[in-house]
């Protein structure tokens, strides 16, 4: 992340080569890297980065790039999906928080019962057409942004 | 500043119905309006929360609405903010009497949402929640409230089975209410044995899909005299806004209803001991719970005993009755409706006239309305009996 700016950002550095917009951030975890905005004034880690901070309001967010490795906060199954996802069904969804402390949510490769609250878990990085999601889902703009999943670890 | 009052209120039946939603609309602005001059010869300005346009593929359901009602060139407009739509037109209803903008403002909210079954409201409903990581995640409403439910029954003593008695509470409370889509009661074997959705929540922790419509005038003081109808007063009103991911948040601590009932509490000079009868957003079951806490009547972890009488509750409890229209569970939730539905109650509440569910001698009234992940929006209205 260096040569990165640390807020309060310039307007033209909001473009879609910075991570602090989607774009930039999905071109980043493609190439296996997560990226969280993290706030210097409070520590706040955001996923994905944006330009200010929601905890304390303060734009000086920079951005640091996260741990794969995790354990889950909360859990459940979705049986009935939107309907892009109805071939994965049931799948399971989890509240992941990362060992920073950032937090995301995201699919688990296994089964409910075999989840529990405090579980390891792996971010995978996938291209989306490997995952078995319907294609259809994708705006225009989406199409070429990885999906993320989490394996459990042993 | 005026103050803002309630003057009439109406409904449509909530359920399945072969009525579109302006259709809806028309049944409960003639309930409202039933032996009142024309809605034209008062109304000065109309706010419709409605939730959706993919249910019936129509957006500008202000200016649609203000048609039906013969409201020619009104300001007249659509809010939106998922679930808590009805109660934002309620507000900037409240909003512009009390500024002296208008004398006179029509807060409705419709939802047509049987309108593409279950997979169409599945996937309406999922764009309440963040895109980019959630919604590509997969995500539904009960997965998301079912995320806050796994972690509730993880940090308290609540079982599952104490969800499953606030959705038999409900249910109860709805069979005294002639409004309610559901007139049966259900038992907690029943709860706890329907399908799973998202676990630990099944199908009777879940608000059904619903349509339906309501609406609630709002009007000043001078204005209900030359009505002539019995009003109710908006004494408080408070909203806010938190994420939109459910990653962000305090998986057991609803935040943003805790500020915006406090901003209601605040401005009517009232506390949470205070309140008689309160329509808390209970889309799942685990959200009332939630919101019970968040809003001061329970002690942390104590919120499942909203179905106790109050004598039977745990110190720190206060003596309100919750949900008494039988909530969203059982009353049902018309999204866009919901909000103006709970307002629908507070005022039959207050003015006396709930029949078989009135709660004797009741002045002060809480409502919670909820939009997107618990309180990724909050609205909340505080009513007193007018004096």
């Amino acid at each position: 992340m260096r040569g990165e700016p640390e807020g309060p950002l310039a307007p033209e550095e909001i473009t879609s080569d910075s991570a602090f917009t989607l774009p930039g951030f999905f071109d980043a975890l493609a190439e296996g890297q997560l990226l969280a905005g993290r706030c210097t004034d409070c520590g706040t880690r955001l996923v994905p980065p944006r330009p200010a901070c929601y905890d304390c309001g303060s734009r000086a967010v920079r951005l640091e790039e996260q741990p794969h490795t995790g354990t889950v906060a909360s859990y459940t199954a979705v049986y009935q999906p939107p309907s892009p996802f109805a071939d994965l069904a049931p799948m399971t969804v989890a509240v992941v928080e990362l060992d920073s402390g950032a937090r995301l949510t995201g699919r688990v490769t296994a089964t409910l019962e075999d989840v529990e609250i405090g579980a390891g878990v792996q971010l995978r990085v996938r291209d989306p057409a490997e995952v078995g999601v319907d294609p259809e889902m994708h705006l225009s703009y989406e199409e070429e942004w990885p999906l993320h999943e989490f394996d459990l670890r042993g | 500043m005026e103050t803002a009052h309630i003057a009439t209120v109406g409904a449509s039946p909530v359920g399945r119905t072969d009525l579109p939603g302006r259709d809806l609309f028309s049944r409960a602005l003639a309930e409202a309006f039933e032996g009142l001059p024309d809605p034209a010869a008062v109304v000065d300005a109309v706010y419709v929360g409605a939730q959706s346009e993919r249910y019936e593929n129509q957006i500008m359901q202000g200016t649609l609405l203000a048609e039906w009602a013969g409201l020619n060139n009104r300001p007249a407009e659509r809010v939106e903010a998922c679930a808590a739509a009805g109660a934002l037109a309620l507000k900037n209803a409240v909003r512009d009497v009390r500024a002296g903008v208008h004398d006179a403002v029509l807060a409705c909210g419709v939802e047509k949402m049987t309108a593409g079954g279950t997979e169409g409201a599945t996937n309406a409903l999922a764009a309440a929640f963040e895109r980019a990581l959630e919604q590509r995640s997969g995500v539904t409403a009960p997965s998301q409230y079912a995320l806050l439910a796994r972690r509730y029954l993880h940090e308290t003593e609540a079982t599952e089975t104490d969800l499953a008695r606030i959705a038999v509470k409900n249910h109860r409370n709805a069979t005294a209410n002639p409004r309610a889509m559901f007139d049966h009661e259900v038992d907690v074997e029943t709860v706890l044995g329907s399908d799973p959705v998202a676990p630990p929540l099944k199908l009777y922790d879940c608000a059904p899909v619903s349509d339906g419509a309501a609406a609630v005038l709002i009007t000043t003081p001078a204005a209900v005299s030359d009505l002539g109808t019995e009003s109710v007063e908006v004494a408080g009103v408070g909203t806010a806004a938190n994420t939109l991911a459910v990653a962000e948040r305090d998986l057991t601590s609803v935040e943003g209803a805790d500020v915006a009932a406090g901003r209601a509490y605040e401005e009517a000079g009232v506390g949470p001991a205070d309140v008689d009868v309160a329509e808390v957003h209970d889309a799942f079951t685990v959200c009332e719970a939630l919101l019970a806490e968040a809003v001061g009547f329970a002690p942390e972890g104590a919120g499942v005993e909203t179905v106790h009488e109050p004598a039977e509750r745990s110190a720190g409890w206060t003596d309100v009755r919750v949900n008494t229209s039988g909530g969203l569970k059982a009353r049902g939730h018309p999204i866009g409706a919901t909000g103006l539905f709970q307002a629908v109650e507070g005022y039959e509440q207050l003015t006396g006239r709930a029949g078989d569910r009135q709660v004797p001698g009741a002045d002060t009234a809480l409502l919670v309305n909820e939009g997107g992940l618990a309180d990724a929006h909050t609205a909340a209205h505080l009513l007193r009996r007018a004096r």
